[in-house]
């Protein structure tokens, strides 16, 4: 999901510094660089600590989301490591900042899998960050990835497992409830790039699998802030769901103009599968009131386990900012990622690529974010629940949730 | 030592005793060469392998630098188009690696080499051989923007992976044999750079570098004494196109990843930061420039990421204000730096000297 909110960085400037240094979570941790930290094992074992590595954007426009991967990663360090590690070796874990660089990242992982010689590297969250990176840990580093973030699908890359939800997850079960609860007309306005592109041509042919039809499907360029035009087109063209991949800085005025024109007051419509509880201050709730997700992870579903990680998280995290952990940051695919890699560690009762590996391709993990998860063998994907979620007042209502959703990925 | 001089096209009167050029020259080209050993002996073996392969990458930009100033240097033509060909060229393997599983080097490096040169061809046509004599400001905007317009393209064109680049997950092959990063790949791209170097420096030196000289300084004298000045200046435009095309090849299937800003006019400022640090129409100060920044990049970058790019700033502003011939330009004198051309007669007659 590259780009994502890209503009949208947190007001008031947080700077690295009292975001990593200074927080009681990087107690311990050595730096080895600005921008990298490892954080020592606890004790001492015969064959040494397993090395975990994770490279994600702790600076730079992609830091909303690189933040709480992070951190949400070293509470899954910390949880396994408090439990008595894995095959009785503790974690190390190696933090990176990718800062939200492509050309930096290449360096920084290098560094990882080269250096320190990590067993498995967790991390990035565009896409183009995963392409960066991946022939390095997998082809050349030799080496095990898990990437986290909601994407694009068609990632089929052997030794690389995605954990965030697919097109087909997103769209499988909201889509009919767009049609149900808007209406049989939809627009498709978009930022143009490649993840609204594949997306759009899943949504396509799952609206039209369920009797409905695409009126317009329209992409602009990621800088544009006018959308009168699209908006007149929308209210001219009688649309009842407008099925939304702008993305900021665009992403402000074209929910207020769509507003200001009445298509919310006619009854349309509006959805958007990347707003999480970050979305929220886009704009002001009545601007999008009754706007429709679909994530893995909203924090107010009914499941024990992940009312228990984000109290654990919010009692580490939550007194000094409001970086949240949220489906659409890739923190929750982070924490998923994680178990499942050790649950294959515990399965392969080693750490080597290949043995993990053939472990990581059925793993099952009981709780997670948002529920269970099992890895579909033979896909690199991962099925979860997902969860369709309506803005209302300012707050997200779950309005239904889906078992098991299949990603329908490298099938 | 006379020879050696003699043939590296040295000041005659130097004669007798090594010139402080092919000095450098010879210790920055010893020094790469003997890297990876000295490497070995102080770190450990994953800590040299890291250096190694970052070194790597730097005798890869030293191609891309050295694409830069023969343009700029000895031809006189602004090129804000390099990336443009190094670019293009890493986007051609790129793809080509993705879609036609083709890793074989005897079809990647002529393919990128093919690129750039085509590529610099096109835009020389274009820029250089209109019915008005173009100027350097016509022919910076010229490659600017064409620089420009692939970066967009690329961002927008699905098949070139958009804003997510392509990535080059497969490795460079020798026959069967496949050429990860690191040692062997470390040379593989020193001799590339030696032999394009010695190519270079030949060619800037011979009579043809002579009369790159006069179009420089007095563009008009030249053309009135019958030279093709624009064909001249294409040809040397159209070889550093090359030059950059090989240097992309190399890139591509050593990060491997490309992505759209690997052809923009950022990129290309790039080039001409190590040459103007380095000092422009030296070649061998494009070489010192990429070396300089590139190394002070990765190591302050962990202490001053913040500062970093404005300490760069700094420093590139004050060498340029008070030595406009670069880092060279403090070690080697005027008269030095632009040498002596080779002619046929073989005697060194002041006549053929440059300047």
């Amino acid at each position: 999901m590259s780009n994502l909110i890209k503009n949208n960085q947190t007001k008031g400037q947080l700077t690295r510094r009292s975001l990593l240094q200074s927080a009681m979570w990087m107690s311990g941790a050595v730096a080895t660089g600005l921008g990298s930290w490892v954080f020592p094992a606890k004790w001492s074992h015969a064959a040494g600590p397993i090395k975990v590595g994770i490279a994600t954007d702790l600076t730079g426009a992609i830091s909303f989301g690189g933040i709480p991967c992070s951190r949400i990663a070293k509470l899954a360090i910390d949880q396994i490591n408090a439990d008595g590690g894995l095959l009785g070796r503790p974690l190390e874990m190696y933090l990176e900042d990718t800062a939200s660089n492509e050309q930096i990242a290449v360096g920084v992982v290098r560094k990882l899998v080269q250096r320190e010689r990590v067993d498995v590297v967790l991390g990035g969250i565009t896409s183009s960050m995963r392409n960066a990176i991946k022939g390095i840990i997998v082809g050349r580093g030799r080496t095990l990835y898990i990437y986290p973030q909601l994407y694009e699908g068609r990632e089929c890359t052997p030794y690389l497992f995605n954990t965030g939800p697919t097109p087909a997850q997103q769209c499988d079960k909201l889509i009919p409830w767009l049609i149900a609860n808007g209406g049989k007309r939809f627009a498709l306005p978009s930022a143009n790039y490649v993840w609204p592109h594949v997306l759009n041509e899943y949504a396509r042919k799952s609206i039209e699998e369920n009797g409905g039809e695409v009126v317009m499907e329209e992409y602009y360029p990621l800088d544009q802030v006018e959308y009168g035009a699209t908006v007149k087109r929308i209210m001219d063209e009688k649309i009842d769901v407008v099925f939304n991949t702008v993305i900021p800085p665009g992403l402000g005025p074209f929910i207020k103009q769509l507003y200001e024109a009445g298509f919310l007051k006619r009854g349309g419509r509006l959805s958007c599968v990347y707003y999480d509880e970050n979305a929220l201050n886009f704009n002001t709730p009545q601007e999008m009131e009754g706007l429709a997700s679909c994530l893995d992870y909203f924090q107010n579903i009914e499941d024990p386990f992940s009312s228990e990680l984000q109290a654990a998280y919010q009692k580490r995290h939550a007194h000094k900012d409001k970086v949240l952990f949220s489906a659409g940051s890739g923190s929750t695919g982070m924490y998923r990622g994680v178990k499942l890699w050790e649950a294959a560690v515990k399965e392969a009762g080693a750490v080597d690529r290949d043995s993990v590996a053939a472990a990581m391709d059925h793993a099952k993990i009981a709780n997670g974010p948002g529920g269970p998860s099992e890895m579909l063998p033979g896909t690199y994907h991962c099925q979860m629940n997902m969860y369709i979620a309506v803005a209302k007042g300012g707050k997200y209502e779950i309005v239904s949730k889906a078992d098991q959703v299949d990603p329908k990925e490298c099938g | 030592m006379t020879l050696l001089n003699r043939v590296a096209g040295a000041h005659p009167g130097t004669s007798g005793r090594l010139s402080r050029l092919l000095a450098i020259e010879l210790v920055v080209f010893v020094l790469f060469a003997l890297m990876p050993l000295l490497l070995g002996l102080v770190w450990s073996e994953d800590d040299s392998f890291f250096w190694i392969v970052f070194t790597t990458k730097v005798l890869i930009l030293c191609l891309f630098g050295l694409s830069f100033d023969l343009a700029w240097g000895y031809a006189g033509l602004m090129s804000f188009g390099q990336a443009l060909f190094f670019g293009g060229a890493a986007y051609a393997v790129a793809v080509m690696s993705r879609d036609l599983d083709i890793s074989s080097i005897f079809i990647v490096l002529p393919v990128a080499v093919a690129v750039g040169l085509v590529l610099a061809i096109l835009l020389a046509a274009f820029l250089l051989t209109g019915s008005r004599t173009p100027s350097i400001i016509f022919v910076a905007f010229g490659t600017l923007t064409g620089s420009f317009a692939a970066e967009r393209l690329a961002r927008a064109w699905y098949y070139l992976g958009g804003q997510n680049g392509v990535s080059v997950t497969k490795a460079l092959t020798i026959g069967d044999m496949p050429l990860y990063e690191g040692v062997g790949f470390y040379y593989l791209a020193f001799g590339f750079l030696v032999v394009v170097y010695i190519g270079c420096r030949f060619l800037v030196r011979s009579q043809f570098g002579l009369l790159l000289a006069g179009i420089r300084e007095r563009e008009e004298r030249v053309a009135f004494l019958g030279y093709q000045v624009q064909l001249t200046r294409a040809i040397i435009f159209a070889l550093s196109g090359a030059i950059a095309g090989l240097g992309g090849g190399l890139y591509a299937f050593h990060e491997g990843f490309v992505w759209p800003a690997l052809m923009g006019p950022i990129y290309s400022t790039q080039a001409m930061l190590y040459v103007m640090l380095g000092g422009v129409s030296t070649l061998i100060g494009p070489v010192i420039g990429v070396t300089a920044i590139e190394f002070a990049t990765i190591i302050l970058i962990d202490y001053l990421r913040d500062f970093w790019i404005i300490i760069l700033g700094v420093l590139l502003l004050l060498v340029i204000m008070f030595r406009r011939t670069g880092l060279l330009g403090m070690l080697v004198s005027e008269r030095e730096r632009i040498g002596s051309f080779r002619w046929r007669g073989a005697n060194h007659k002041s006549d053929s000297r440059g300047d």
